[in-house]
């Protein structure tokens, strides 16, 4: 009976099938184990671009420390960071750069949007040179509103999206 | 391939470039550690720096353009964005300019408590710079240390104007809101507390014989080449130039305080580094001054007319500011908003020196140099 079964013409369809079961019976716990381990490694790239970078400088301090929530300092080389915090208003000069930087970043990459300027143009929404929001470049996973954004504020954004992680599927972005 | 294409379309200077035999051409920035929101354009022989080129404008918001199509009420806001930590001073000349375009008399009181505040944020802007230039030199206690110390400042200046960073406190006509009660106390002893704090930076940082290898005689600059530049405030004074406006056009109430001018005579990275940290203790000795000096009641705000209007004229305010000399140019038309306004900041000014000072460094240095420059990339671009 197996013996019919296990036609070479058969044999991938049953191999998918084993795959599909597999996952249903491994995924949702893999995914999870996935997600804890994406949530508090986040690495955001070291790319300021307007005055929003001086609260997340703060929030990297001794006073605030994102790093106890997982979120690390600013880091140099954005082939291995999963995090872009757009600190304030984007330029016509900085939007493509901020593209370009966000398309070298490997997946899953997340994108928080702090401070009014990077959500909507902000206090320059009728400046000639300034993007109304960065929505039109990037997919934004958390806004943080604030003019600036106080340090407490940007580390609530964090963790939003941190919950946010927890609750996403751990394929969909491979 | 494909990626450099897309680049040459979106953003021409972004493109990979052709290596020469021995020149190279580094593009550092606006995404780099060590850039801030600027580009830097290095060409390098080896390890040498042959040719330098700023690139600044990432964060130009056309503040300028937009002041003319606001009142000059409605100006304060946007106008204190280039430099959100040193919001008080970039305020100080526009307000100084407009009042007197509207004919205004800043009471006594005022005078006062806008220099504390102005001396304060001095001090936040300078701790925030030092702990960039020591994140820069890959020191990161002197980006925690510093960063830990301005909150103490940024309490008290919370306490004194509801905003930590961006307190638009400064209007035309005095300041916004009086001190809160007992302020005198808590600032004196909240200066007293940085002031013994800062002088421990010398231990960690400006005694440190790794700190002093790598900004010893690193992009010295002479005095004759300081003045022929242009450049201003810690820059110009490091080169041994007594140049201060606090001091040579003292405007509010700095004539009547007692206070020094550093000056440091060599003028490398070092000296550099090391004014705006004697520039802090002095800024102590001001806030104790004018607290002692300041009266002890009355108002701190003239009323204005709403939609007030000025003459038809033109005037020039200069500061100093954590940077340099902050001028601010207003020319009014008569109508409620006005018809130009001209803010001519210190970091522009002296990053027209960087590729003078970059010339022969080594590109380790770079760092260094640049942002020993006391240069605020937001604030140049405006």
């Amino acid at each position: 009976m197996m013996k019919d079964l296990l036609t070479p013409q058969n044999a991938n369809v049953f191999v998918g099938k084993l795959g599909d079961i597999l996952e249903k019976a491994v995924g949702a716990p893999l995914g999870y184990a996935i997600n804890w381990g994406r949530i508090w490694s986040l690495w955001p790239v070291h790319i300021e671009t307007a005055c929003c970078s001086v609260e997340f400088g703060a929030a990297s301090g001794p006073r605030y420390d994102v790093e106890r929530f997982g979120i690390i300092e600013a880091f140099g080389s954005l082939r291995q960071c999963d995090l872009v915090v757009v600190q304030g208003t984007i330029t016509r000069k900085m939007a493509p750069r901020l593209r370009l930087v966000y398309d070298q970043m490997p997946e899953p990459k997340y994108v928080i949007a702090m401070g009014a300027c990077a959500i909507t143009g902000g206090l320059y929404f009728d400046s000639y040179n300034v993007l109304p929001g960065i929505d039109g470049i990037l997919p934004v996973d958390v806004y943080v509103p604030g003019c600036p954004p106080r340090p407490e504020t940007l580390i609530q954004g964090c963790m939003l999206l941190q919950e946010k992680i927890k609750r996403m599927k751990a394929r969909s972005h491979v | 391939m494909r990626m450099s294409n897309i680049a040459k379309q979106i953003a021409p200077g972004l493109a990979l470039q052709k290596v020469d035999e021995r020149i190279m051409t580094l593009n550092v920035g606006p995404q780099h550690p060590g850039s801030g929101h600027m580009r830097i354009i290095v060409q390098i022989d080896g390890d040498k720096i042959v040719a330098c080129d700023p690139d600044p404008g990432y964060v130009h918001r056309g503040e300028e353009k937009m002041a003319e199509y606001r009142n000059y009420i409605q100006n304060i806001p946007h106008l204190e964005r280039p430099v959100i930590h040193d919001s008080c001073n970039i305020l100080y000349p526009y307000c100084l300019a407009t009042e007197e375009i509207l004919h205004i008399e800043v009471p006594e009181r005022a005078k006062y408590v806008r220099v504390i505040a102005a001396e304060l944020n001095r001090c936040v802007y300078t701790l925030y710079w030092l702990a960039i230039y020591g994140i820069f030199l890959g020191h990161s206690t002197m980006f925690m240390w510093p960063t830990g110390d301005r909150e103490l400042l940024i309490d008290l200046l919370e306490k004194m104007t509801g905003a930590r960073v961006t307190h638009a406190y400064f209007v035309p006509g005095g300041v916004r809101n009086d001190l809160p009660a007992n302020f005198e106390d808590v600032c004196l002893r909240q200066v007293d507390y940085f002031e013994k704090r800062i002088r421990a930076y010398a231990d960690i940082f400006y005694d440190n014989p790794i700190l002093i290898s790598r900004t010893r005689d690193a992009g010295t600059l002479s005095r004759q080449d300081a003045v022929r530049l242009g450049t201003t405030g810690s820059v110009l004074r490091a080169s041994g130039v007594d140049y201060d406006i606090r001091k040579k056009e003292p405007y509010d109430c700095y004539d009547s305080l007692d206070f020094e001018t550093s000056v440091l005579k060599s003028g490398d990275a070092y000296a550099r580094s090391k004014v705006p940290w004697l520039d802090m203790l002095e800024s102590c000795r001001i806030i104790r001054d004018a607290l002692s000096k300041m009266p002890q009641s009355g108002s701190v705000r003239v009323k204005l007319k709403p939609n007030p209007k000025g003459d038809e004229m033109t005037s020039y305010k200069r500061v100093e500011s954590g940077r340099g000399t902050l001028g601010c140019y207003v020319v009014s038309d008569g109508k409620p908003e006005p018809y130009r306004v001209k803010m001519s900041v210190g970091s522009f000014r002296n990053l027209i020196s960087l590729p003078y000072l970059l010339k022969g460094e080594k590109l380790g240095n770079m760092p260094a140099v640049y942002w020993s420059l006391n240069y605020w990339p937001v604030e140049a671009d405006r």
